[in-house]
């Protein structure tokens, strides 16, 4: 691993697009900011691992009964409201 | 206007969604055929070609009707998704032995063009939303 030692409000460039900046070091806790392009997905790492998680414990195959009770679960009866994702500037503030 | 696509509309046909990147903790994964669970129910199959992986999936509109999820643009411009109405989204759902304790992962849904079945899982930045959010069947 690179490691690079950093003051506040320095910064650190990953390819030619992406900056990385120290903005400020408060006791345990240091606030970055990333500017990056739209096409840069960017997470906290633990998000990252509990989705993996979440992924594989869902993936686990489920016994015949617990997929019987399920397949017996009707559609509700009331009208499902539409559930649409937000499509526009959604990139968190860097 | 037309209204955002749901699983339940696009099992008929069983679409192949293509996963480009994988799923997270399955990076190798690509690609995904929906089915219907049973007939008449909220619940889809999504069933890995490829391997012998399968989610069980469900229109959040069924369970959470409040969910508004704010996907990445990231994500949108990947998936070639230019229009609402282009976006089918489906959130995995967790099985459990009892119907009380079965939940939906609302911190990673899935998003696919109906256009291209281009696919991919996208990670909420923002809002609350669980991985293990009960379904609340009664």
């Amino acid at each position: 691993m690179l490691v690079l030692t950093r003051h506040p409000n320095q910064s650190i460039m990953i390819g030619s697009d992406v900056i990385i900046t120290v903005l400020e070091v408060r006791g345990d806790q240091v606030r970055i900011g990333i500017k990056a392009p739209r096409s840069v997905e960017v997470h906290r790492e633990e998000v990252w691992a509990q989705l993996q998680k979440a992924n594989r414990d869902a993936a686990v195959a489920p016994d015949a009964a617990a997929l019987g009770a399920l397949g017996g679960v009707k559609k509700p009866t009331a009208d499902a409201a539409t559930s649409k994702p937000t499509i526009g500037d959604s990139k968190p503030a860097t | 206007m037309t209204p955002a696509p749901a699983v339940e509309d696009i099992v008929t046909s069983t679409p192949v969604l293509n996963f480009s990147l994988g799923l997270p903790g399955f990076p190798d994964v690509r690609r995904f055929a929906i089915s219907e669970l049973a007939p008449d129910s909220p619940f889809s199959v999504m069933k890995c070609v490829d391997t012998e992986l399968e989610f069980i999936v469900t229109s959040p509109a069924f369970f959470f009707p409040d969910y508004a999820p704010d996907i990445d643009d990231a994500v949108i411009m990947r998936l070639g998704i230019e229009r609402p109405e282009q976006a089918l989204v489906m959130v995995i759902v967790n099985v459990a032995a009892s119907l009380a304790d079965t939940t939906a992962n609302l911190l990673g849904p899935i998003i696919a063009n109906v256009d291209t079945w281009e696919a991919a899982q996208a990670v909420l930045a923002t809002g609350d939303w669980s991985v293990k959010t009960p379904l609340n069947i009664s």
